[in-house]
């Protein structure tokens, strides 16, 4: 059935690629077709994404604590059980973070349940920080190579699908189950405006 | 068994009786006429002997009726007898035994122990505060109140003491010589030539002759265990995996069950909808039990998992669905129609407050108990009678409670006693023994180990009392003059006894209890207690009453020393007028170097309250950071007359002082539709390892009774904590949790 | 599906959902393993996957990946690892319903920081829940089994 719905848009667009191991449709607009306003729209969708508790959550500073924030806590606060990810950004100095949050692709199902995801989880890199910093600077990050780990507007638009192979970490946002509070959007969203972004030559608010 | 003898005025008689190729030393029961049916069932007139020390050609076996529910009772029961026996430890092996009228606690009794040597130590204050309720069932042959060392300490020594007589007596009889001649050493008796004579070796011999009563227990000065550092007998089992609990149990042939009943304690099932359970895969059964479900599965998960799958509509909570109404509900009680009782009136209060006059409003919450090791029962229920396996702190009301269930005779239901992965009050309840009961008589013959989810427990974790109070003071030319608390509280005791259909008559020591045996001479001094009518049951939580109401009474004269510009040890000593509380005032004022500079930001404070008989001080250091209180020390001085085993007793006092920080700094069980809303231990943390200060523990033996120490630190704990807090931060809290005002780190 | 526990390979015919907790208890029969919450919140289930602690709790059984170690394969009594032995030394257990997944994250911390200080013990035990307050003993038996692994 999905496979069908897939196909039939790739077939309406000429141009979408649709990939049967992420599920999601890629479908690139022409050069130059988005415009720096599009671009900028789509930006503020991404922003509503990365800047979400559920992402942001585990792109801190150099202190390396993940954070408990979002609609499910009263205040922002570091992660209880005093968990240290360390320099590691994995917990490997003291207690990794995989000793809860096991690397599985099923379904988040249990209530209050260290949640799991398809890749070890982790903080991210260090210089990808986005909880507690603003949107511009956040913009300014995800574009740097030199801050995003090395990607170009194709590889940050691949760095979504392989995340959907995965069922990762962008995935697990959109979908955290338990009765937590998605990301806003969803991933075939976030993909398209990722997409439009890079087309729109990856626009931030203040340039 | 051996000769009865003529058992005449005494209910209960030591005696001894030949077991197969040896003896058993112990206490016949003989039955009176019932005072109550429902506690008991054997017919009047007839004997039953149980014992304490089992002697056979193989094996020394102690008998060691207290539950042990992680406090070491079961190390501390053998010790005693070992150390009157000549036992190393080693050499003898342990039981729970069968429970019985015999093994009753003498201290929760409150009567005379069936030894001619009597603990008459048993202060008549302390028996009055701690009688009535489940108190009076513990007394049965229960573990609880702090009573476990009370209980044993003489009436174990004595056992050790006339089985080794007797085994001596035994001896001289048959080598003809004189007992005075004869020594006994590590589990031998030995001979004036110096042959060594093992015990099982002489059991069967001393099966023979009457056993010698006339004993004196030993002098301290030759303790060779009591005093000394022991190492507990579960220790290597708990710290390799080997050790079961009840929950690890697997009997031949046992099925897995779990329920799921309405999370408003007390409401009824209206309807269910298994029927998408009972396809699912694992599942056994789905059966009806009281006011909820069973699933029976082939294994826990499997029981879990489709539990969870059945869809209920529950009945409405017998109390108020939201936890603002419980709370208005106690502030509604001050009324001279809910008084309870004045506990202590010194002096006229009235007259003494009628001019300036400091008042504070405290809160103590509802508390789940949560031992790590949820609930569980295995039972199989036959024809012929019942088997339990069970953790429990009152056995034989247990074995009739099932025996109500499935239509036997109390006798037939043998409870096999199991170790427990922790209580705090929470093994005193009967449910999962009821509810593992309904299931197994529903499928006679098969075994059924029943566990609780942890959600499950904690929707059905009787909690602890909810309660208020109410403080006003006044202070003269530097001195506190006037203290009048009024404490509203449900009554935990009645609540809990309730539920086996019993009453509690006359007013709950509990509700004041650690509050009105303050021992200060303020002139003027009154502390009142006022019964809320029943909310959402509770239950005894580790401290029971002293927990919420030591918290109240301290922080109250706290507030009125600093009002007076004293000092909070300088003034509790001046006032005190109790020697053993005094010394262990001065005791930790001197561990914490009192008045020594802290640094800044940092606040000291200091609590006592005297709970279960022991008088205990305690002083807490804390600095108040950037991000929030941290508690850096405590100090702990507990008045216990005579420490059994030195780190048994640092391991109770450090856990008590965990234990009762913890859930002051960040717990509380609330309701919302009826409902816990804690349902995890995400929402009930307590206190994890960063957060654990540095504990110095003393023990004082300075008084002649010998106690339990597993709950009278809690009550000064959370005290001392938001003294210290006031002191760094000039903020006074009178609310637990107190992360609900101030943050921790 | 076959999984390795203590160094035996065992067939289990279970749901690929089910937790390795209740496989290692129910269907195994190891029930050093604790559960005390189901949720990664108590840290009793703890056991090691190829030598680190995991929740088992938290691992579904079909998506296990490694080996296997449980308390019971940590050390029996008769042959202890030094954190068992340190953990009987301080007499660290109350109700010891805990204390399984204490010593078995204490093992793996150690296992990667032999010489930690008490900052890092603070860090890696403080995902383990003790009801009894054995906190102190634990600090201090993890200093102990760390000089002893050590050697010194």
């Amino acid at each position: 059935m999905r496979k069908s719905i897939i196909l039939a848009m790739a077939l309406l667009s000429g141009v979408a690629l649709a990939s049967e191991q992420h599920g999601l449709v890629v479908n690139t607009p022409p050069e130059g077709s988005v415009t720096r306003e599009a671009g900028l729209q789509a930006w503020e969708r991404i922003h509503a994404v990365v800047s979400h508790p559920r992402c942001a959550n585990c792109h801190t500073d150099e202190r390396n604590l993940p954070m408990w924030s979002g609609s499910e806590y009263a205040d922002a606060q570091p992660h209880g059980m005093n968990v240290h990810a360390g320099e590691s950004r994995i917990g490997s100095e003291t207690l990794a973070c995989q000793a809860c949050h096991v690397t599985s692709k099923r379904p988040n199902t249990v209530p209050h349940a260290a949640p799991h995801a398809g890749m070890d989880w982790r903080l991210a890199p260090v210089e990808f920080v986005w909880f507690g910093v603003d949107g511009p600077a956040i913009c300014a990050q995800i574009r740097d190579p030199e801050r995003n780990g090395g990607r170009d507007g194709a590889g940050l638009v691949e760095h979504i699908t392989h995340d959907a192979e995965e069922k990762g970490f962008i995935t697990w946002g959109f979908n955290p189950g338990a009765g937590r509070e998605p990301a806003p959007g969803g991933m075939q969203a976030h993909l398209e405006d990722m997409i439009r972004w890079v087309a729109a030559d990856m626009p931030c608010p203040e340039d | 068994m051996g000769a009865l003898k003529t058992i005449a005025r005494r209910t209960f008689l030591i005696g001894s009786a030949a077991i197969a190729g040896g003896v058993a030393f112990g206490i016949y029961k003989v039955k009176q006429d019932p005072a109550n049916p429902l506690l008991e069932t054997a017919k009047s007139g007839e004997a039953v002997f149980n014992p304490w020390v089992m002697i056979d050609g193989e094996r020394i076996t102690l008998i060691t009726p207290h539950t042990d529910l992680g406090q070491g009772a079961e190390s501390m029961q053998a010790a005693l007898i070992a150390e009157e026996l000549d036992l190393d430890f080693g050499q003898f092996e342990t039981s729970v035994g069968v429970p019985a009228a015999a093994y009753w606690n003498t201290a929760m009794a409150g009567d005379a122990a069936p030894f001619k040597s009597t603990d008459d130590s048993f202060t008549a204050e302390t028996t009055r505060s701690v009688m009535g309720g489940v108190f009076k069932l513990i007394g049965m042959q229960g573990t609880g109140g702090s009573s476990s060392v009370p209980d044993s300490f003489d009436k174990l020594r004595m056992a050790g003491a006339v089985a080794r007589e007797t085994l001596k007596a035994a001896v001289a009889k048959n080598w003809d010589v004189p007992v005075g001649e004869l020594k006994t050493a590590e589990g031998t008796v030995i001979l004036p030539d110096g042959t060594a004579l093992k015990y099982t070796e002489v059991a069967a011999l001393a099966a023979e002759i009457e056993p010698v009563e006339d004993v004196a227990l030993r002098d301290p000065s030759e303790w060779r265990l009591i005093g000394s550092q022991m190492r507990r007998l579960d220790i290597v089992g708990k710290s390799t995996g080997a050790l079961k609990y009840g929950i690890d149990l697997d009997i031949e042939g046992m099925v897995h069950a779990t329920v799921k009943v309405n999370p408003r304690q007390g409401g009824v099932m209206n309807a269910y909808d298994a029927s998408d359970a009972e396809k699912m895969f694992g599942v056994i059964k789905v059966l009806p039990v009281t006011n909820g479900v069973a699933v029976v599965a082939e294994n826990t998960w499997y029981a879990f998992q489709a539990v969870d799958a059945i869809s209920f509509d529950w009945g409405a909570a017998p109390y108020p669905a939201e936890q603002a109404d419980h709370w208005l509900a106690v502030a509604d009680s001050f009324t001279g129609e809910r008084l309870d009782k004045v506990w202590r009136e010194d002096g006229d209060p009235d007259a003494a407050l009628s001019g300036d006059v400091v008042e504070a409003e405290y809160r103590a919450p509802y508390l789940a108990h949560a031992p790590l090791e949820p609930l569980n029962a295995v039972v199989k229920v036959t024809e012929e009678g019942v088997d339990i396996w069970v953790s429990h702190q009152i056995p034989r009301i247990a074995q009739q409670q099932v025996a109500a269930i499935t239509g036997h005779e109390t006798e037939q239901v043998k409870l096999h006693g199991q170790y427990a992965g922790g209580s705090f009050g929470h093994r005193l309840e009967f449910d999962n023994v009821r509810l593992a009961a309904e299931i197994a008589n529903q499928m006679r013959g098969t075994p059924v180990k029943l566990t609780y989810s942890r959600e499950e427990d904690f929707a059905h974790d009787y909690p602890r009392q909810i309660s208020m109070a109410r403080g006003r003071g006044a202070v003269k030319d530097g001195k506190v003059e006037a203290y009048d608390l009024s404490i509203a509280s449900v009554s935990s005791s009645a609540s809990q006894i309730g539920r086996i259909g019993m009453s509690m008559p006359g007013p709950d020591a509990q509700i004041p209890a650690g509050a009105w045996n303050l021992p200060y001479a303020v002139p003027n001094f009154r502390v009142s207690a006022y019964r809320v009518p029943e909310l959402a049951p509770t239950s005894s939580w580790r401290s029971v009453g002293a927990s919420s109401a030591g918290f109240f009474a301290d922080c109250l004269l706290d507030e009125l020393i600093h009002v007076a510009g004293a000092d909070p040890l300088e003034e509790r000593l001046r006032l005190c007028t109790h020697d053993l509380a005094r010394k262990a005032l001065e005791a930790v004022g001197e561990m914490s170097v009192w008045g020594g500079d802290l640094g800044p930001d940092r606040g000291r404070g200091v609590a006592f309250v005297n709970s279960f008989g022991v008088p205990c001080a305690e002083v807490v250091e804390v600095t108040n950071t950037p991000d929030g209180i941290k508690i850096d020390k405590v100090f702990v001085a507990a008045e216990v007359g005579t420490v059994v085993d030195p780190i048994a007793f640092d391991n109770q006092v450090k856990g008590g002082v965990v234990w009762a920080l913890g859930h002051a700094m960040n717990c509380e069980l609330t309701y919302a539709d009826g409902i816990a809303e804690q349902s995890n231990y995400h929402a009930f943390e307590a206190m994890r390892m960063y957060q654990c200060p540095q504990i110095e523990v003393r023990g004082l033996e300075n008084g002649d009774s010998v106690r339990g120490v597993g709950e009278p630190p809690v009550p000064p704990a959370a005290a001392a904590l938001a003294n210290a807090i006031f002191a760094a931060t000039g903020k006074r809290l009178r609310e637990m949790p107190f992360n609900k005002h101030i943050d921790f780190v | 599906m076959k999984i390795i526990v203590n160094g035996e390979t065992h067939d289990v015919a279970v749901a690929p959902d089910m937790p390795l907790l209740w496989v290692l208890r129910d269907e195994l029969k190891l029930t050093g393993t604790k559960y005390g919450c189901g949720i990664a919140q108590c840290g009793a289930c703890t056991v090691h996957i190829d030598g680190v602690a995991v929740r088992s709790c938290q691992m579904p059984i079909g998506d296990l990946e490694g080996e296997v170690t449980t308390i019971e394969g940590l050390g029996q009594p008769e042959t202890l690892h030094a954190v068992q032995e340190a953990w009987i030394k301080h007499q660290v257990a109350q109700c010891g319903y805990c204390q399984s997944g204490q010593i078995m994250a204490a093992a793996s911390f150690l296992d990667t920081n032999p010489d930690p200080n008490d900052e890092d013990i603070d860090r890696a035990m403080s995902a383990n829940l003790c009801r009894c307050g054995t906190y102190p003993r634990i600090r201090e038996a993890v200093k102990t089994a760390a000089s002893s692994l050590r050697g010194a």
